[in-house]
């Protein structure tokens, strides 16, 4: 399987098949029979007057997937929902990105998009906190808001008529990430929901879920209302002989491996899984590193078999 | 290659200093290294590592040829590198170049000894077929396949690993005079010679981040390296080799600190190598 | 040399003469990359990684703005043929099955889609048995459809000669150099229709058209694997996922 090369033995192998094999039984039969490949015709009433969405195109009057995922149906439109692919964004998204290149007035920042975004300054809130004008002054100061490399969480506000993605951070909850680290999965794995920030107040971790498959888990920072250019450079000057606590850094770098064995496994991350793998390799003792290791990871497959099954029952319970 | 911000390249120094980097290792712990052998059927010897998403190949083919007039009593063997653009796109075209010929040379290095070849960690003397006429060349290449960081000491393993899967076949000579003494070679196809590994080292780098060094650096951790010092030892604890990189300059006491350290670690990267070479074994037999 | 036993009709490697070597495909073996496949036909041996579509690195060669720029690069590695020659890096034999590739592959990817980014394929040739840059287009292929991006169709790609008065499929090496013709073919699956067309020796003209025939017969067998693969991976990352 992809990303798992791991040294399993005899018997871990067979736990990891059987956790595998348990998952495509729970898996809704629906769900793999509407699984299509490149150029699979998709089948249609014509009569519907079908709308052809993302991922399908007419071919001689067939409908036609041109990649490779699940058919989606909502009324009249059909599409295709692909798993592993780039990023495909939409408005109100909050992402994770990095800035790429400071050009007039601007951002640009690496999303995992096909395109760089942008990031206007005028879209976003100024340090000072005040609604103005961007002035001349403001437009020199941009290097001390972001510097190229700064990892940025922000949202997406909407496209340009030639295609071009532009971001907006019009509040104080966006804006620069600090002290942590940043994890990179497949956006297929990342749900849109209401909440993307999370604030760990168990563990002094602010994990942020981007949608677009980048993954910060960092050491949790006060949002201070006001802050000004200077203050944020004497921080940074201090910062040097202050690293992250050191039961912090054990929080986010177990909360780090969890979302990288759930990823390799290929598991939809949602912060309660994210929060129950880290808790669960807590609970049975097993050290941080010894997370990425093979025994972590069949463990990881079956509870996570097991907790499918359990919510299956349950579902099947509620409606007798 | 790498670009991170301010905050991440604090927090990675940060976790040196206090022994626990971001993957939850300590300094001078190593990410999970996996090995097969066999993998390129048309060499004499292959093997694939894989060390996080750091993944090398090597393979080594040998072929008949000449010893050199300055050593009759001795084979040759030459290490080539190179870097797949599959790895990344900035080595595409002639982008890993440099990279390449730095990996190949610091791996002559330490493996091959100086031109001489006396100190070679490999037995040059064992390639020769009839001393001042023939003798083995072997051709080590290594393939980076995917990186993320450490690549030498993964391509030197993969090396190491290659050449315990390497047979040499058997050559029966037979001198006729018709041939003006030309030694004529009938070579076997079913009869190997195993090749003596015992003796090939591995390769550790130390790469130094703030005050502290660290084994097994993922690339990240490698751009905030100031310097770097690779020693290949061998079993017997023996330098073979050795190669600083990087800008800052080290203090000498450092320098034999780190390879005492290394020295050590060494000795566990090669059992952790055997137990591996014996597991790929048993599964190349299933 | 005989290459099909005049008694039995079998080939040198015990294959029938209208016999593909095994296939094996594989998604997702260099994990950086967006997409990626490892392809064997036989013995030849090849892994494609595929990067983008991302922001155009080089703003000098965007030539329309409009669409994608689909750039590739092949690489033969030192140890991929059975005598061991160095080859200069951008030799022309590489830089003609680049180009190949390329074309090949863009006449699929609905470039349009997806303005003002590039698509880069890189194609590492670990093995050379004969149709290496048959394996290095179905490998892409694979590797295309597992970066997700979108392609109007699965294009596949065999190759078909002429030896002892036989139409032979899925030539290997010592086949391949035997001195007669071989004609590989790159289709576009469903379509039907040929995006790759190279012969290299003459052959009559009704004789063509059954090599021809074949190499295409090959291609969709390969196409069928194919989408098999993609359709098993596809059902199993979405089982997992959840």
């Amino acid at each position: 399987m992809r990303d798992l090369h791991l040294p399993l033995n005899q018997t871990q192998r067979v736990r990891l098949e059987a956790a595998l094999h348990e998952l495509q039984t729970l898996a809704p039969a629906a769900a793999s029979a509407a699984a299509v490949t490149v150029a699979d015709t998709i089948p249609v009433n014509h009569e519907d007057n079908i709308l052809k969405g993302h991922g399908t195109t007419d071919q001689d009057g067939e409908v036609v997937a041109t990649l490779c995922g699940v058919v989606e149906r909502v009324n009249k439109l059909v599409y295709v929902r692909t798993l592993r692919a780039r990023y495909k964004p939409e408005v109100g998204d909050i992402i994770v990105g990095r800035v790429i290149e400071i050009a007039p007035k601007r951002w640009r920042l690496e999303i995992n998009f096909s395109q760089d975004a942008v990031l206007m300054l005028s879209s976003m809130n100024l340090p000072d906190g005040i609604q103005r004008r961007r002035t001349a002054v403001d437009e020199l100061n941009m290097r001390s808001i972001f510097e190229e490399n700064d990892v940025v969480c922000a949202e997406v506000r909407g496209f340009q008529h030639d295609g071009s993605l532009h971001l907006q951070a019009r509040s104080q909850k966006y804006g620069k990430l600090k002290r942590g680290q940043l994890l990179t999965v497949p956006p297929y794995l990342v749900k849109r929901r209401k909440q993307h920030f999370h604030h760990l107040e168990q563990y002094d971790v602010d994990l942020i879920l981007g949608c677009n498959g980048f993954i910060w888990v960092g050491e949790h920072v006060v949002v201070n209302e006001i802050t000004t250019f200077n203050e944020d450079q004497e921080k940074l000057s201090a910062e040097v002989e202050t690293f992250t606590p050191m039961e912090t850094r054990k929080h986010i770098c177990r909360l780090a491996n969890a979302a990288r064995v759930l990823s390799a496994l290929g598991f939809t991350l949602t912060i309660e899984l994210i929060i129950q793998t880290a808790e669960a390799s807590l609970s049975s003792n097993v050290k941080i590193n010894d997370m990425l290791g093979a025994e972590f990871y069949v463990q990881t497959a079956e509870t996570e078999a097991k907790r499918r099954a359990d919510l299956l029952g349950r579902k099947k319970g509620g409606a007798r | 290659m790498v670009g991170l911000s301010e905050g991440e390249k604090h927090f990675i120094r940060g976790g040196i200093a206090q022994d626990l980097r971001a993957d939850g290792r300590t300094r001078l712990q190593f990410r999970a290294v996996t090995v097969e052998t066999g993998i390129i059927p048309q060499a004499n010897g292959s093997a694939r590592v894989r060390m996080g998403a750091t993944e090398v190949i090597a393979s080594v083919k040998a072929e008949l040829g000449k010893p050199t007039i300055l050593h009759p009593g001795k084979g040759k063997v030459s290490i080539y590198v190179d870097c797949s653009p599959t790895a990344a796109p900035m080595f595409e075209g002639r982008g890993s170049e440099e990279l390449s010929a730095e990996l190949s040379v610091a791996l002559q290095r330490c493996l091959l000894g100086g031109k001489s070849g006396a100190g070679a960690a490999i037995d040059l003397s064992s390639l020769i077929v009839i001393e001042g006429k023939a003798c083995w060349d072997l051709y080590i290449d290594g393939l980076v396949v995917s990186s993320d960081g450490n690549l030498l000491d993964a391509l030197a393993a993969a090396i190491k690993v290659a050449l315990s899967d390497t047979g040499i076949p058997k050559v029966n000579v037979s001198l006729n005079a018709e041939t003006d003494g030309e030694p004529e070679f009938d070579i076997s196809d079913e009869d190997f010679l195993q090749f003596d590994t015992s003796s090939v080292p591995v390769i550790v780098t130390l790469t130094k981040v703030g005050k502290h060094y660290i084994v097994d650096a993922t690339s990240e951790e490698e751009s905030q390296m100031s310097s770097a010092v690779s020693v290949s030892v061998n079993r017997l604890g023996q330098i073979c080799g050795m190669t600083k990189r990087g800008g800052a300059g080290l203090d000498p006491s450092v320098i034999f600190d780190m390879i005492s350290v290394a020295k050590h670690v060494s000795q566990r990267f090669i059992s952790l190598l055997d137990s591996e070479i014996a597991a790929a074994e048993a599964a190349d037999a299933e | 040399m005989e290459h099909v036993n005049p008694l039995t009709g079998f080939r040198v490697d015990g294959r029938r003469p209208n016999e593909m070597r095994q296939l094996r495909g594989e998604v997702g073996v260099v994990s950086r990359a967006d997409g990626s496949a490892l392809f064997e036909m036989g013995n030849t041996r090849v892994i494609a990684a595929v990067y983008g579509p991302r922001e155009i690195q080089n703003r000098s060669q965007q030539v329309n703005l409009k669409e994608a720029l689909v750039r590739c690069e092949y690489r033969m590695a030192e140890f991929s043929t059975g005598d061991r020659r160095r080859k200069p890096k951008g030799d022309r034999r590489s830089t003609e099955i680049s180009l190949v590739i390329r074309q090949t592959m863009e006449a699929s990817i609905l470039t349009h889609l997806m303005p003002h980014s590039q698509i880069d394929i890189f194609v590492q040739v670990l093995q050379a048995d004969g149709g290496t840059r048959s394996a290095c287009i179905n490998a892409a292929t694979l590797a295309l459809a597992d970066a997700g991006i979108p392609m109007k169709d699965i294009v596949t790609s065999c190759s078909a000669g002429y030896l002892c008065s036989t139409p032979l499929l899925d030539l290997n090496y010592i086949e391949d150099s035997a001195g007669g013709p071989d004609v590989t073919v790159g289709i576009l699956a469903k379509m039907d229709k040929v995006t790759l067309l190279q012969m290299d020796a003459k052959l009559p003209m009704d004789t063509f058209e059954t090599v021809m025939e074949l190499a295409t017969e090959g291609c969709k067998a390969i196409a069928t694997y194919i989408r098999e693969v993609l359709l098993e991976n596809t059902k199993q990352l979405e089982c997992q996922r959840g």
